[in-house]
């Protein structure tokens, strides 16, 4: 992806938790994942209906990466803590990036 | 080895004592390698006592701060913002020590259902998922070992796995290695993705 490297990170948290500050939570495709179990994984932490969490899987597994979740930082750090715990690649960045 | 099937609303696999003994090990050395005890042996936890006591804690401590060097752990564990070094510091410093105890306390209770008598392995549904997640761990360490990175090498896996019989015993102790670590990740993938099959309510149930 072309995400280059943002060398002004000394943001302030203050700042980084403006509403207006939208960050993002991605999902990265990686070989060991089975489908149903990522499916199942969706529903449960982000209370989707399953059509909804086939296609995100089918994105992620197709496209390589989906963005599951959009929000604040804080937010964003509850749902890749959540993905971690299932065993999912999760990043955060912010929009945008 | 049979796979998970529904029965009564509990999913039942069966594994002989050899192959319980297999994945019983993998599981606890999975466990050993995200910093928690030898499972079976617990002990009440130390309380530091002496400075150097107290010095090795805060080094142990430090130590899960950084990023693991073991490219294992680091999948278990991963950077969560490769784009920005202050974001994945400090979502580690706070997260981590949480995840590793979630992971370690998952593990440990699959090991204990391993470890029963018997070759009927029981899943309550309430406890397949923490299950299905201690086991995607467990092949997330086996996959890391193996080097799978991509779906090809899954595939390339699965089918040397398929043709390791012809291999034999006089093959390179490297290969041996990698087609028992495969067949054993083979293994677990299918126990996986029946024991979702089950929560996903996609198998009928047998009685």
């Amino acid at each position: 992806m072309g995400v280059s490297a943002d060398p002004a990170t000394g943001r302030s948290t203050s700042v980084a938790n403006r509403l207006d500050d939208a960050w993002v939570t991605i999902v990265w495709n990686d070989p060991v994942n089975l489908m149903n179990y990522v499916t199942h994984v969706f529903q449960s932490h982000f209370g989707w209906p399953r059509v909804k969490a086939e296609r995100k899987m089918r994105e992620v597994h197709e496209k390589g990466r989906s963005v599951v979740s959009t929000g604040g930082r804080e937010q964003m750090e509850v749902d890749v803590q959540a993905m971690h715990g299932y065993g999912l690649w999760a990043t955060m960045q912010r929009s945008g990036e | 080895m049979k796979a998970f099937r529904a029965r009564r609303g509990v999913a039942v696999a069966e594994l002989d004592q050899d192959e319980r003994a297999v994945v019983a090990r993998i599981v606890a050395d999975v466990g050993l390698l995200l910093g928690g005890e030898v499972f079976g042996m617990e002990t009440t936890p130390r309380v530091a006592e002496t400075p150097r006591d107290l010095l090795e804690h805060l080094t142990s401590f430090e130590a899960h701060l950084a990023e693991p060097d073991d490219p294992a752990i680091l999948r278990l564990l991963p950077n969560a913002a490769p784009t920005d070094r202050e974001v994945a510091d400090e979502f580690r410093r706070y997260t981590e020590p949480d995840l590793r105890a979630l992971k370690v306390a998952r593990l440990r209770r699959l090991w204990s259902q391993l470890s029963e008598d018997g070759p009927r392995w029981e899943v309550a549904e309430d406890q397949a998922m923490e299950t299905a997640a201690a086991l995607t761990d467990v092949r997330l360490v086996l996959a890391s070992r193996l080097g799978l990175e991509t779906d090809a090498d899954v595939e390339r896996l699965h089918a040397d796995v398929g043709t390791a019989p012809h291999a034999g015993a006089d093959g390179l102790a490297a290969d041996r290695e990698r087609m028992w670590l495969g067949m054993l990740y083979e293994a677990l993938t299918w126990l996986q993705d029946s024991l979702v099959a089950f929560v996903m309510g996609e198998e009928g149930d047998d009685e």
